[in-house]
């Protein structure tokens, strides 16, 4: 069973840098002003922020991470672990952890390693950076979760395109005796793989000739076997229905209320009729529960770390709180996370 | 209003349809646009209309008008 309880961990700081290019939902060239506003309407993004080509998620959670470093008054050296949680990587190999250790001149002590998991990747990363501190041994880690989600798909892809926005996000985390524990509950259903994929470009289906031939699949679908796919109707069962149990065993394993000892809920901001079905599943209080996915869309494993720049800044800074954060995305993978936080350093997000 | 007239009234919103086209064919199927985010925005409606909360099974088998009818059903929404 993958249940943790991470000792002696805290969050110290977290910022977020997204490309200075915002795109709204009218912008796209598939849609009429009427499904624009539709969308806006019940998808709940009418804003995202796009790369060019030329940036690269990596770039962005570059930005992210000097900034915080800066703004923490870490010294280069201190830093010893560094992971870049990302499906958007620098090249197929090598890892871009490695590339970023180089960029951000750390030491080359420094363990690095990419883990590509999509919109869990922020518990992804926290659980890996959390177990590796959790005993001392090393003291300083960098989790960089990011993507350019949008260059993954086809720009024909009605279905896709709109959903997802880009940015790189950096968490810094330390060994602390004095921190509380971080609760993560972790799952997998790989039998449903298939319901976010990009079919070639691995070695399973390597890229060939007939990679770049574009199917129409109707609905405004028009992609490509090198394009990333989502298949709306099984995520959306998958969303709606899995998350909200393991938030709810989450609630009894660990004994909490969730009225009274969870401050915010931060959910996957995957797209507002999820959120809002997870919201009223688990009849959370709505003044709990932060939203950015008007501004930014579906930022994949960043939209967690994102939430906390965007919209828990102050309150993060300021006060003690216990954070409750689902996630779910591609494998299937889906988990919750508990962390209570303290004086947490929140840098403004930057447009790169 | 009648249990009818609020389902009508809710499909003929969500699809952007008159209400005399909703008959026994209107389903996912036949209906043009009726993806993922149009059926969670219908099951959405249907919810705060009648003052249920549909089981995620139950949202996935709102697949057609008719079947929309059996299934709030299942929750004493007599049509």
């Amino acid at each position: 069973m993958a249940n943790w309880r991470i000792n002696n961990v805290a969050l110290r700081g977290v910022t977020g840098t997204v490309p200075n290019n915002p795109v709204k939902t009218a912008d796209f060239p598939f849609f009429t002003r009427e499904e624009a506003d539709i969308f806006d309407a019940t998808v709940g993004i009418r804003n995202r922020y796009i790369a060019s080509d030329s940036i690269c998620a990596s770039d962005l959670c570059f930005d992210a991470a000097e900034r915080l470093i800066e703004g923490l008054g870490w010294t280069k050296e201190s830093i010893d672990v560094l992971l870049f949680v990302s499906v958007t990587g620098d090249y197929k190999t090598p890892p871009t952890s490695a590339i970023l250790q180089d960029r951000l001149g750390l030491p080359t002590s420094t363990f690095v390693l990419d883990l590509p998991m999509g919109c869990c990747g922020c518990m992804y990363g926290i659980t890996v950076a959390g177990n590796l501190l959790s005993s001392g041994t090393v003291k300083r880690a960098l989790v960089l979760v990011g993507d350019t989600a949008m260059r993954m798909g086809s720009p024909k892809d009605k279905s896709r395109v709109p959903l997802f926005g880009d940015s790189g996000t950096a968490m810094a985390l330390e060994y602390d005796t004095t921190a509380e524990d971080i609760f993560v509950e972790m799952n997998t259903l790989g039998s449903g793989y298939q319901a976010l994929m990009t079919p070639h470009g691995g070695y399973r289906h390597p890229v060939t000739k007939e990679s770049f031939e574009y199917e129409d699949f109707g609905k405004g679908i028009i992609r490509a076997p090198k394009d990333a796919l989502i298949n709306g109707m099984d995520v959306f069962s998958f969303a709606i229905s899995k998350p909200p149990i393991s938030v709810r065993k989450m609630l009894d394993d660990f004994g909490l209320d969730k009225d009274k000892d969870v401050d915010y809920f931060l959910i996957h901001q995957a797209n507002k009729l999820i959120v809002d079905r997870i919201v009223k599943k688990l009849k959370l209080d709505e003044a709990k529960v932060p939203y950015n996915l008007q501004e930014f869309g579906n930022l994949g494993g960043a939209s967690i770390p994102m939430l906390m720049v965007s919209e828990l800044a102050k309150d993060m800074e300021t006060r003690p709180l216990t954070l409750l954060c689902s996630a779910f995305g591609l494998g299937l993978t889906w988990g919750t996370m508990v962390i209570k936080t303290k004086q947490v350093k929140v840098i403004p997000i930057y447009k790169l | 209003m009648t249990n009818l007239e609020k389902l009508n009234n809710i499909f003929s919103e969500v699809f952007s349809v008159e209400q005399s086209v909703l008959n026994a064919d209107f389903c996912k199927d036949n209906v043009e646009g009726w993806d993922s985010v149009r059926q969670l925005s219908l099951t959405t409606a249907l919810e705060d209309e009648f003052d249920i909360m549909l089981d995620a099974e139950d949202i996935l088998e709102v697949t057609s008008y008719e079947k929309t009818k059996v299934i709030l059903k299942k929750y004493d929404i007599e049509i």
